[in-house]
């Protein structure tokens, strides 16, 4: 990381139908935030059905919920967590303008997040091999008398594979973005951009660390 | 007209090229002629008429099936067509006309055109992400449209559970997916307004003295922001319990249905207010123009307009009287649908208190308004009727709601998009189009819209369901009476397709301000240059600081 210390010059090229740099940066961080909101929106329906299911159905809902794999939903928490903090260092580096140490940040959280991946990808394969795709019409249920614990296990896939579709989004974005952030010059005009990916990516973490004690967690 | 600029002395100017656009640039619809420069461009205001285009070509769709139905209903033993092609026809005049036309009409075109106008901005925060909502919202109308040609779809434009899960043999998923994608591109124009109006305002343009146009596109793109992410989650389920079993609303998957009502009308009866308020937005910029007075209570008809959008996120169980959700939330349901009244009545009050001891003009645009007022009190009126529990159960999915939402919908969306192309025409184009023509069209439209659904209300309400293309012999007359109104109708649709366009090559120049208006759009010169403004724009101390004054009573406006 020594080697990079101040590579390059920080800032951002000002877009013609902006007035000031300033009205550039705020429009891109509105921007992102209400993207966010409406990508919270989009995750709270399901959420909020699954809670309410657990309210109504506690038997039923805990059934199915201790047949999710909590200690690969733990470990992938941390993952995530652990590629939020690299994320953030990546932020932190390209502000200081240390070119090098940023892209190494930006390769490991796309590791951490192909990481949940692999994990996510072995949970599916053990629920199949237990029975738990209600979905699936020959493989019958594991249980098949409660139509409750059905609607609380698809629900799961839908947001589990949702966020996984978020996230599989945010590390091509990272990857794409990590290749232009290597060339030189790139922190002096667009260093906005590095600000604006990081908040999607700790919204990916965020959206986990809801889904975890919701789908996991409660009740259990 | 076809060269860039206009550099040359006064001897060789067309007489009707007013003095403004004199030495300026060229205009936006001629600074490049090639396809490419309309296809990928990020002038907003080309985007604009791209929109334009399409939503047209929806409507026309939509329009047809529209005449389709009615004459099929000419006739009460359903011999026309048969049931299957009926509900298809039926389905495809609604999913067109509500999610390809209604929803986007007036945010896409006239909003786009004149947010960045009215606020003194020189684009949207994001011209290239405007530009992809239009890549986007024609891709999921080439979804629609292609499980439309494939063979119709026959679930209702609200896709209800279980139909559309287990029982429809049609191309329900394709049509899905239109709908999902469609969803994006008004979610990508709302966060563009969002942060336009935020952080893109010239110098002076205060909140309090924003125009009511734009106040209300702040509110329905919070809108957009809010409830469509919920509308897409609700169709990815749809989709994936249609194509992959992964049930969440049959009860044979252990799903439930009622779940999708929840989430369908928590984004669409929020999607009644992104139809209407727009359409108010429009209302106000026209009826103090054509009054030429102050707009009455502007703090007034800005907050309503904040407060039809946060109100109608809390009443969509209206919309489930009679499916079974508990007593305690019927009354709920229905104490704040009232409650939708308040903001509406304010400004149909404020309008009418502007059109009071105004110097009115009834040009074409103003007929439009004061027709759309007309319509919208009583689609609003009758709105109660339905709110009310004992009244709803007894016209519950009759003609009665048929007939009230096409009052608010189609009388409060459709005239104050006719009204506002009309009043904005001269200022898009540069063009102006023969007034009596458009006076004409808009009494067609009046009348031929009031003989078209007012006997549906009566239909209703003596007991003919919605969507049978069978029904019993007495109720023919009204029909037949509902079906020539919708001929009357169709023929004022066609006037403005033929005088507007053909003002295009023929009609008059347009001077910068034809109505003597107020608000930033006006200064710049008829069609404004590529990039909006020639010189700094500054923004008036007052909104519409028009010659005659309402007497109010609040405080005055800072």
């Amino acid at each position: 990381m020594s080697a990079g210390a101040t590579d390059t010059a920080v800032g951002v090229k000002l877009v013609s139908h902006f007035a000031t740099v300033e009205q550039q940066k705020r429009a891109a961080v509105l921007g992102m935030w209400a993207w966010l909101l409406t990508e919270l929106l989009l995750f709270a329906g399901l959420f909020l059905t699954a809670l309410i299911l657990r309210i109504l159905h506690p038997e039923a809902v805990q059934a199915a919920a201790r047949h999710l794999k909590f200690w690969i939903g733990a470990t992938n928490t941390v993952v995530l967590i652990g590629s939020s903090l690299t994320m953030s260092g990546a932020i932190q580096l390209s502000r200081l303008g240390w070119q090098r140490g940023m892209v190494r940040f930006m390769l490991a959280t796309a590791a951490l997040g192909t990481l949940f991946l692999v994990l996510k990808g072995y949970e599916y394969y053990a629920d199949y091999h237990e029975h738990m795709m209600p979905f699936l019409s020959d493989r019958p249920y594991e249980l098949k008398d409660s139509p409750p614990s059905r609607l609380f296990v698809n629900l799961y896939y839908v947001a589990t594979s949702l966020h996984g579709l978020h996230l599989m989004t945010g590390i091509t974005i990272l990857l794409v973005m990590t290749r232009q952030a290597s060339r030189p010059g790139f922190l002096s005009v667009h260093q906005n951009r590095i600000e604006i990916f990081g908040l999607y990516w700790h919204f990916i973490d965020l959206i986990w660390i809801l889904a975890f004690p919701i789908l996991y967690v409660v009740n259990r | 007209m076809t060269s860039g600029t206009i550099t040359d002395g006064p001897a060789l100017r067309d007489p009707h090229t007013p003095d403004s656009r004199i030495g300026h640039g060229a205009d936006y619809l001629h600074a490049e002629h090639t396809l490419r420069s309309w296809f990928f461009t990020t002038d907003h205001k080309r985007i604009a008429l791209l929109y334009l285009a399409s939503i047209t070509a929806f409507f026309v769709i939509g329009a047809v099936t529209a005449g389709l139905v009615r004459l099929a209903l000419v006739v009460p033993d359903g011999q026309v067509f048969t049931n299957d092609t009926y509900n298809k026809l039926f389905t495809i005049h609604g999913v067109v006309m509500v999610w390809f036309f209604l929803i986007p009409s007036i945010p896409a075109t006239f909003g786009n055109f004149l947010i960045p106008l009215m606020i003194g901005a020189r684009d949207l925060a994001f011209p290239k992400l405007n530009l992809a909502s239009w890549y986007v919202f024609m891709t999921g109308a080439l979804f629609t449209l292609a499980s439309v040609v494939l063979g119709g779809v026959d679930t209702g434009w609200t896709f209800y559970t279980p139909l559309s899960t287990a029982f429809s043999n049609t191309w329900v998923v394709p049509a899905l997916i239109g709908v999902t994608i469609v969803g994006f591109s008004s979610i990508l124009t709302g966060l563009n307004f969002v942060v336009t109006i935020h952080t893109m305002r010239a110098p002076g343009m205060t909140w309090f003295r924003l125009p009511i146009f734009v106040w209300t596109h702040y509110a329905t793109s919070l809108i957009f922001l809010l409830a469509t992410p919920v509308i897409t989650v609700a169709l990815i389920l749809l989709i994936a319990e249609r194509a992959f079993h992964i049930g969440v609303f049959d009860p044979a998957y252990g799903g439930d249905p009622v779940l999708f009502q929840h989430l369908f009308w928590f984004y669409s009866h929020p999607a009644v207010y992104i139809m209407v308020l727009p359409g108010m937005g429009v209302i106000s910029e026209i009826v103090p123009a054509f009054a030429q007075k102050k707009l009455f209570g502007y703090k007034f008809v800005a907050y309503a307009a904040i407060g039809l959008a946060s109100v109608t996120f809390f009443v969509w169980g209206h919309h489930m009287f009679v499916n079974g959700q508990s007593d305690f939330a019927s009354v709920a349901f229905s104490v704040l649908s009232f409650a939708v009244a308040v903001p509406s009545a304010v400004k149909v009050y404020n309008w009418t208190a502007t059109i009071h001891k105004g110097s009115l003009k009834l040009d074409t645009p103003m007929l439009y308004a004061m027709g759309y007022i007309g319509l919208f009190v009583l689609g609003g009126l009758t709105g109660l009727y339905l709110a009310t529990l004992a009244i709803n159960q007894h016209v519950h999915a009759t003609y009665f709601v048929v007939a009230h939402f096409h009052y608010i919908m189609v009388g409060g969306t459709v005239l104050a998009f006719l009204g506002g192309l009309h009043f904005w025409w001269p200022k898009i184009t540069g063009r102006m189009y023969i007034e009596a023509w458009g006076r004409i069209s808009a009494f067609l439209i009046f009348i031929g819209f009031n003989v078209t659904f007012f006997p549906q209300f009566i239909l209703g309400y003596l007991g003919m369901p919605r969507r049978y293309h069978v029904y019993p012999p007495e109720f023919q007359f009204l029909n037949i009476l509902s079906s020539a109104g919708s001929t009357i109708l169709a023929v004022g649709y066609l006037f403005p397709m033929v005088y507007l366009v053909y003002s295009i090559w023929f009609g008059k120049r347009a001077p910068a301000n034809p109505w003597d208006a107020k608000g930033l759009e006006w200064t710049v010169p008829s069609p404004p240059p590529a990039h909006n403004f020639l010189t700094e724009p500054v923004a008036p101390k007052v909104p519409y600081d028009y010659p005659l004054q309402a007497r109010e009573t609040g405080r005055q406006h800072s």
